[in-house]
């Protein structure tokens, strides 16, 4: 983000913002495209940066639509997304385990627009899925922005993972970020 | 292999576990070619094979990949709940429960080897390879038969594996392993291999039925092994 950290805590006692989360339908594809294309948004992604409005149709029928919970993040009353946040459950059996994830378009930065959606689907999923008891984040240790909304939002920093993903063609260290329902806030 | 180069035939023998199947296959290339550099290349082998067979008679540890005949050797610690304690699947009171583990998933596995002390198997190793964003890493896991604990034996095909693992696989930075927090054993064998300790992952596994902390442990290419 290019607010500095005390700016940003500022200006969110000043304006916490409203945030509603609700499921995606295919006709927010306009505005899931102001972010997804935006490389300063995805620059830390897994995905790749979409390019056409096409790219971003197949994104959201291939990966959004069917995934297995996944929100926009809408503020102000005419409900439109200016991000998303999702959690995917572990593989295999582990129903105990989750993982967040999240995106918010540029012009929303330095809201806590970020830290209040990973707080309100961090509550959600730990009320909706009662086996749930530990939500994880990774985070490259370069994406400063991302690492302060999981650290304001109360998750805790586990380790530095060195060489654990590859992204945009490399090796990345990434920090391991977590969250247990016996520590979470429930609203 | 076509090839009558001594040097590429020794370095053949080293990298491969050594089977008599491996060594008519050499022989049969060698003699295709001029009989001096035929001379020469088997010497080179035999030299090798000796090296291998005294060191299986000093009984020491060496990797090599299961066989169905191996059934019995595997259940010895598959059924051991000491072995199983910190394992997520259950100890094997069927052998053929085992035998079928062996033939759909051990077998055709991509990297799973017998820990064989003396030639014959005392444990397992294997790394679980990722894919996508995950192909610069690999999951190490490992069993040892209980009668063979406390002797440095799982340190030493732990520093085997992780030596072969990264010489074969494109790509793999990092072997990774996770252990419970409770593990001391297996946290000490990571220690002496060579890895670090990355940090405590809290809940990030169910075994027998409860959620528990694991140690995060990882070793990356670049980091030397220690000797």
């Amino acid at each position: 983000m290019g607010v500095g950290a005390k700016e940003e805590d500022r200006e969110e006692k000043r304006t916490v913002p409203e945030i509603t989360l609700r499921p995606f339908t295919i006709s927010d594809v306009d505005d899931f495209m102001t972010w997804a294309t935006d490389d300063r948004v995805m620059r830390f992604s897994r995905r790749p940066t979409c390019t056409t409005k096409d790219e971003c149709l197949t994104h959201m029928k291939d990966h959004i639509m069917p995934h297995p919970w996944c929100r926009a993040i809408c503020i102000d009353d005419d409900g439109r997304p200016v991000g998303l946040v999702s959690v995917m459950p572990a593989p295999g059996a582990d129903v105990h385990r989750a993982s967040i994830g999240f995106d918010v378009a540029y012009d929303y930065w330095g809201r806590g627009v970020a830290t209040a959606a990973v707080k309100k689907a961090a509550s959600a999923v730990f009320e909706e899925w009662p086996l749930l008891e530990r939500l994880d984040a990774v985070a490259e240790v370069n994406n400063t922005a991302s690492r302060r909304v999981l650290e304001k939002a109360g998750f805790r920093r586990e380790a530095v993972l060195k060489s654990y993903l590859v992204l945009r063609g490399e090796s990345k260290d990434m920090i391991m970020y977590s969250l247990l329902s016996a520590n979470s806030v429930v609203r | 292999m076509e090839t009558s180069d001594p040097a590429a035939i020794r370095r053949f023998f080293q990298r491969a576990e050594v089977t008599d199947i491996d060594v008519c296959r050499v022989l049969n290339s060698i003699l295709r070619v001029k009989s001096q550099q035929r001379q020469e290349a088997r010497a080179s082998c035999c030299s090798i094979i000796k090296a291998k067979k005294m060191a299986e008679e000093r009984r020491e540890i060496t990797l090599r990949r299961f066989d169905l005949s191996d059934l019995d050797d595997y259940m010895v610690w598959a059924s051991d709940d000491r072995v199983t304690a910190f394992c997520r699947w259950d100890s094997y009171t069927d052998k053929e429960d085992l035998r079928r583990y062996m033939r759909e998933t051990v077998l055709p596995h991509p990297w799973f080897r017998a820990v064989c002390l003396g030639g014959r198997p005392i444990g397992a190793v294997s790394v679980e390879l990722g894919a996508g964003c995950d192909r610069c890493k690999g999951e190490l896991g490992y069993a040892l038969a209980a009668a063979h604990w406390g002797r440095g034996h799982a340190t030493a095909a732990v520093k085997m594996a992780v030596r072969s693992v990264f010489r074969e696989v494109e790509g793999l930075e990092r072997v990774e392993a996770l252990v419970d927090v409770d593990n001391k054993a297996s946290q000490r064998v990571l220690e002496k291999a060579g890895f670090a300790r990355e940090g405590v992952l809290r809940k990030s596994t169910v075994l027998k039925g409860r959620t528990r902390d694991l140690v995060m442990f990882s070793l990356i290419s670049t980091d030397a092994l220690v000797d």
